[in-house]
């Protein structure tokens, strides 16, 4: 059996996840992982990289290479599982300047508008994130840790539909979206099992519009929670929930939702969660990626990282998707702290 | 470049505001810039709009996340580098939270040469009793309120007297810091007290 000081960091990321000790956390994530110091060092666009399996996984082994994250983590953007749901994407190739891609064209006014492509492994970009997964691997072997996501049902809801629509069936008919809801999370737990049998070692569910900014905690039981639970007993593992925004009145319905770790951001009081959690409960986060990696001094990324471990998180992630131009030292500063 | 907020649930009447401040300003000389945060209406919106000859930005998204909020900041930052308008008004999707949007433009301040105006939280009137009725939307509209420097009771030429009386009870409650203006896109009743406002914040700043 590997002693903590031989744990490859695939080992450490995969056995951290399990609950066993494993020293120091690991420096990882499981959403977006891409910068602008890699992407800039190999000389990839940014809005082409979401569309090629060779360059996604480039850019995503390149956190392992150039940073020592232990981990690599495709896709990058917001919009796979819309796209193959139909939906059309904006990828911004002739902005001068770095955008993400978002959807431009939904796909979904009514429940029955909701179909899980006969060949889902091929369906929009499903295959970019397979072939990137496949690349990751043959590249660097067994050594880093491979994460994927996909949205929450809610969340990819809102991708595909009308927001305000969605809002707004929620709760003049929510038995509709409890509907659109289920159909939808048969299509997640689908594609968590291609990532799955691409390669992928862990896997997150982000339900980032689940936030209580906008759905109320008892909605969030009454309408988002069963389905979170559904999906993740179906899950591989290990799984981690996400939720963005201000979760502290969710924490307790998160952790019974049943993944391996929760993560949660900026606006989580992580002592709290802590101590309403227990010593047991593995939570991840949740340094600000905008406010101290993008636009922080990197003399506070250290006391930041610090910070959320010292307030409880079990290991530290990024509240949310790196901004892909944090500076180059702040990241240097990130990994260092997360190293000592 | 100014910041100002036009925001409020769906069907709130934000679109026919923007649309009026926006001939208001240009009217005036200023060179006005509008960012639709709403894959869903932008396509309408902006061959609307574009008809005013303004720089209509798609950020789109449907997600309220890091993505949408750093493609926000960087829509942002684009157009004040390269339309330098003196005003962008943002009209941010219907679930957004107005404080999201200003903490944006806060972060973006500093290097960008722009400054925060007014935020206007439209809230129809003859719908009150849904939008503050039901639990779900309860608590998104009470939070749109709550960041309001101006809250707009619309559709006041449709509503009872009652409903605009309620509604202006409930939402002094929400936020009792509010300016309090009855609006009408269809009359015109308070247009003009809102355009001024925004136009003395945006010489303020």
């Amino acid at each position: 059996m590997a002693t903590q000081t031989t744990l490859t960091p695939r080992e450490r990321v995969m056995k951290f996840l399990k609950g066993e000790e494993v020293g120091r956390p690991p420096i990882f994530s499981g959403m977006g992982n891409v910068i602008v110091p890699v992407l800039e060092k190999y000389g990839i666009n940014f809005a082409k990289v979401h569309r090629d399996p060779a360059l996604m996984a480039k850019a995503a082994a390149g956190m392992y290479r150039e940073f020592g994250f232990e981990c690599a983590v495709v896709p990058f953007d917001l919009g796979v599982e819309a796209e193959a749901m139909g939906a059309k994407m904006n990828f911004y190739d002739d902005v001068d300047g770095l955008l993400y891609p978002t959807v431009k064209e939904k796909s979904v006014k009514d429940v029955e508008d909701v179909k899980i492509p006969a060949d889902l492994a091929q369906a929009g970009r499903i295959p970019v994130v397979t072939g990137a997964v496949r690349k990751i691997r043959e590249e660097l072997g067994n050594d880093v840790a491979i994460g994927t996501y996909i949205l929450g049902p809610f969340t990819l809801a809102g991708q595909v539909k009308e927001l305000d629509e969605l809002l707004e069936d929620s709760f003049v008919e929510p038995e509709k979206t409890n509907v659109l809801l289920e159909k939808i999370s048969d299509l997640i737990i689908g594609v968590f099992k291609i990532y799955h049998e691409a390669g992928a070692d862990y896997f997150t569910l982000r339900e980032m519009g689940a936030t209580s900014d906008v759905i109320s905690p008892k909605s969030f039981k009454s309408l988002i929670k069963p389905h979170l639970i559904r999906i993740i007993s179906k899950m591989p593992r290990p799984a981690i929930l996400h939720i963005c925004g201000d979760t502290n009145s969710i924490v307790e319905d998160m952790a019974e939702c049943g993944a391996d770790a929760i993560s949660v951001d900026q606006k989580n009081c992580i002592t709290d969660t802590r101590e309403k959690l227990g010593t047991e409960v593995i939570i991840l986060g949740n340094v600000d990626p905008i406010k101290v990696l993008h636009q922080g001094a990197s003399k506070d990324v250290g006391p930041a990282v610090l910070e959320s471990l010292n307030g409880g998180a079990s290991a530290v992630w990024p509240g949310c998707d790196f901004w892909p131009e944090v500076p180059h030292q702040n990241m240097e500063e990130y990994v260092k702290a997360l190293k000592s | 470049m100014k910041l100002v907020q036009i925001a409020g649930y769906l069907g709130s009447g934000k679109t026919t505001l923007i649309l009026t401040l926006v001939k208001e300003l240009s009217g005036g000389g200023s060179k006005v810039a509008v960012l639709v945060n709403d894959v869903g209406e932008v396509s309408v919106d902006g061959r609307v709009m574009e008809k005013y000859g303004l720089a209509v930005k798609d950020i789109g998204g449907g997600c309220i996340c890091c993505q949408v909020a750093g493609n926000m900041r960087k829509t942002l930052e684009l157009l004040a580098k390269n339309y330098r308008p003196d005003v962008t008004i943002v009209e941010p999707t219907g679930i957004a939270v107005p404080n999201a949007v200003r903490e944006i433009a806060q972060t973006l301040a500093p290097k960008n040469n722009m400054r925060i105006g007014v935020t206007v939280v439209l809230f129809d009137t003859s719908r009150a009793e849904k939008l503050l009725g039901y639990d779900t939307l309860k608590r998104l509209v009470s939070t749109q309120l709550r960041d309001a420097d101006i809250i707009a009771l619309n559709k006041v030429d449709v509503a009872s007297n009652e409903k605009i009386e309620q509604s202006r009870a409930a939402v002094q409650q929400i936020n009792p810091q509010a300016e309090i203006v009855r609006l009408s896109n269809r009359t015109g009743e308070g247009v003009q007290t809102i355009a001024q406002a925004v136009r003395e914040i945006t010489m303020k700043a």
